[in-house]
């Protein structure tokens, strides 16, 4: 695979950062305060907007113009204050030494510790930000999350918009030039519309339409149809929660070409934000459960003549339960549950691994073996030793089987999981 | 596997029954069998009844009590596992390959042993019916199931049926009894009671309780089990409920996924518990009527095929809606 555009082509230089000129500046003022031994009076900076306009490559490319190392941290993999401590803490609190690599700290994706239950996170952050001696750089797409507000007030917050039609022409070009591409700015322009202001995006577009080749046409940009799945389920479920009829909700997935499990996810995961009322998200989960038994009969009994009800049941009754709308826009999300089953994935794969040794031996499905046998065998390698090991040596359990039931608890591992990458980024 | 190794097996495997005479409270399945052994003319056959009171063991001794000691490793005896078979093109492969060669011993015939039978679709089954019919010369087949309900008739017609009783407290610790003798554990009588709740009638659950009970204690008393109890279900159920009746809908709906998915605790078994909670929360009792209700549909769409998840959640959001008691 060849290197990624978005990564080859991220701006070097301050300079080369596209757009938004009056935060780039000003972000720059507030470095040089640093730079001075001045700390400025805010000691932390929010860069916040949409994806793909260029708040993490202005921080990059600073560091490297400026001899910075950034310390990147990815703030929805912690979830306490134990752990935000662990991570920023230690680097924040020590002054660069004369002669030693100067640090900035890189915080992403900070909205991702708001949404959790325990605000711990934010409250920790707002005490490094007080406390800090290098300059502390928070990220995030929507900063007016209320749990947010401690942060905001000690922040310098800058604010990075959606780039001009021009601008991600004017960088497409470039990237055309240096890959000695030819390519019409009609083309160049299709993909900078589509992008809607998201030059990442239309990097990656314009390099899977290029497909290695050293023209592209109009032609090459009917692939991309199909490609952008993420911007057509947008509309589709604007279109479903917003329908009047169940004609207009059933019209919503017309034409869209992704299938119909992952539009039911979406519009699964999206209902309680998009729902504020609990009586209307009850009727509309009733209405998707209603839909998910239709579906369902069709599969096990192979009644395909049901399934003409299943698409108008789960969008109508979705959006006639709509009674009450949320007071602002409130946008639609990547489903948690696609990003619930991507993190726990190699929990789950080792639970599986475990779950299948004892399936074997103890003549019983793997399900059983999973809810039935596994806390049991957890719990005696947990406080008995001999036992626990003749155990494991029964099971044939691999040395992280082990370390994964002798922890116990699923958090643990996790959190240990969490301490090792953070301790690689420290490093690195 | 040397005697030292036999010792330190899990108990519910080191204490499986052995041989049908071992088999706890299934008087008349155990006797029924042993007219067949000897007349040795052995027919399909069903096992229905709940989980943990021997139906898997029975189709173990009986087969042992048949082929011998060996009737495994001389190929006269295969389990399949229906719930992870996915598909009948596996199972007709895997019975296929077993079935195919007539043995070479004594016996003209062979036993699969299909567990779990009732997780098949019926599709699934019809194909599996074929099966039975295709092969019935060199092979036998016991199915186990929860429920012969969910077998459908032409199997059911095929196999002689046999209900295992759900076993009673007495079986169930005096089965604990020996067992503590054997390992020389010193067990309270309200021990024991309290073990016998959690197990609701399952004596792998039952054994299970008593060995990680053992791995603190040679001596347990009631505690001892609570704390294994709350190592092994830690309230997620009850707090699931708070969560969604709190309006914390969305964490609700994320710890339901963590149980489904990451515990693996299997959907019935979320259903049963929730319906146990459902009479101690704070809600009017109005409402808990209505819930119960919408326990009962979701319990029985699961049953249908549908997806536990997204059933669960419609449940939760009703939930949601109510208030809590004044």
């Amino acid at each position: 695979m060849t290197e990624l555009w978005v990564e080859k082509y991220r701006p070097k230089r301050v300079a080369e950062v596209v757009g938004n000129r009056e935060s780039v500046e000003t972000f720059v003022k507030w470095m040089k305060q640093w730079e001075l031994g001045r700390p400025p009076e805010k000691r932390a900076v929010l860069l916040y907007g949409p994806a793909g306009v260029g708040k993490t490559s202005l921080v990059l490319a600073y560091g490297r113009e400026h001899g910075y190392d950034v310390v990147e941290v990815n703030a929805s993999d912690w979830r306490d204050e134990a752990r935000v401590k662990a991570v920023v803490g230690e680097s924040s609190l020590q002054a660069t030494l004369e002669g030693s690599t100067k640090k900035i700290i890189l915080v992403d994706e900070v909205d991702g510790i708001a949404g959790k239950e325990d605000a711990g996170g934010i409250a920790a952050l707002s005490r490094i930000i007080n406390e800090t001696r290098v300059p502390l750089v928070l990220v995030a797409n929507n900063p007016w999350d209320p749990k947010l507000a401690p942060i905001r007030e000690k922040c310098l917050m800058l604010e990075f918009r959606r780039l001009k039609k021009t601008e991600v022409v004017k960088r497409l070009r470039e990237i055309a030039e240096m890959e000695g591409i030819k390519v019409s700015d009609a083309v160049l322009e299709k993909l900078a519309e589509r992008s809607e202001g998201d030059l990442r995006s239309a990097i990656n577009d314009f390099q899977a339409i290029a497909g290695g080749r050293k023209v592209v046409d109009e032609r090459a940009l009917e692939a991309l149809g199909s490609r952008n799945r993420v911007r057509e389920i947008f509309d589709a479920l604007r279109m479903v929660f917003n329908a009047k009829s169940v004609r207009a909700a059933r019209a919503a997935l017309e034409g869209l070409e992704v299938d119909l499990d992952m539009v039911y996810t979406w519009i699964l995961d999206n209902a309680p934000e998009q729902i504020p009322d609990p009586a209307d998200l009850a009727e509309a989960f009733e209405a998707l459960a209603r839909a998910d038994l239709i579906l369902a009969r069709v599969n096990r009994k192979q009644e395909w003549r049901l399934m003409r009800y299943a698409i108008p049941v789960m969008t109508g009754g979705v959006a006639l339960a709509r009674k009450h709308k949320p007071s602002g826009f409130v946008k639609f999300t990547f489903p948690p549950r696609i990003r619930f089953l991507q993190a726990t994935s190699a929990e789950r794969e080792l639970r599986r691994s475990i779950a299948q040794k004892i399936a074997t031996r103890l003549h019983l499905s793997t399900a059983k073996a999973l809810s039935q046998m596994l806390p049991y065998i957890s719990f005696i390698m947990v406080n008995d030793g001999g036992m626990g090991e003749a155990l494991a040596r029964y099971f044939e359990f691999t040395p992280s089987e082990i370390s994964y039931l002798k922890g116990g608890k699923a958090e643990e591992a996790k959190e240990a999981g969490a301490r090792r990458r953070a301790v690689r980024r420290k490093k690195s | 596997m040397s005697l030292r190794e036999v010792s330190m097996l899990p108990w519910v495997e080191k204490y499986r029954p052995r041989s049908l005479d071992e088999i706890v409270n299934q008087e008349e399945v155990v006797s029924s069998l042993k007219n067949i052994l000897q007349t040795k003319a052995v027919p399909h056959m069903l096992f229905a009844g709940p989980p943990g009171v021997g139906k898997t063991a029975t189709a173990h001794a009986f087969a042992r009590d048949l082929f011998g000691p060996n009737y495994i490793e001389n190929g006269y005896f295969l389990e399949i596992n229906a719930s992870d078979e996915r598909g009948i093109q596996t199972i007709r492969e895997k019975v296929k390959m077993f079935a195919r060669q007539i043995p070479m011993g004594e016996y003209s015939f062979k036993i699969l042993f299909l567990d779990e039978s009732d997780q098949l679709t019926d599709d699934a089954q019809h194909a599996f019916r074929r099966v039975m019919e295709q092969f019935s010369v060199t092979c036998r087949f016991i199915l186990a199931a929860n429920y012969s309900n969910r077998i459908i008739e032409p199997i059911q017609s095929r196999c002689a049926v046999f209900r295992f009783k759900p076993l009673s407290k007495i079986h169930i610790i005096q089965y604990l009894k020996r067992i503590a003798d054997n390992e020389g554990l010193e067990v309270d009588d309200q021990a024991y009671e309290v073990i016998y709740d959690f197990s609701e009638g399952d004596m792998r659950k039952a054994i299970n309780i008593l060995q990680a009970c053992a791995s603190i204690s040679k001596r347990i008393e009631e505690k001892t089990v609570y704390e294994v109890m709350g190592y092994v279900s830690r309230g997620e159920v009850r707090r699931i409920l708070e969560l969604a009746l709190s309006g914390k809908f969305t964490d609700a709906r994320d710890e339901v996924r963590r149980l489904l998915y990451v515990q693996g605790i299997m959907p019935s078994d979320l259903v049963s518990a929730i319906y146990r909670e459902l009479f101690y929360i704070d809600l009017d009792e109005d409402d808990k009527l209505e819930l119960l209700d919408l326990l009962g549909e979701v319990d029985y769409r699961v049953s249908e095929g549908a997806t536990p998840e997204v059933q669960l959640m419609a449940f939760l959001a009703r939930l949601a809606a109510k208030r809590k008691r004044a």
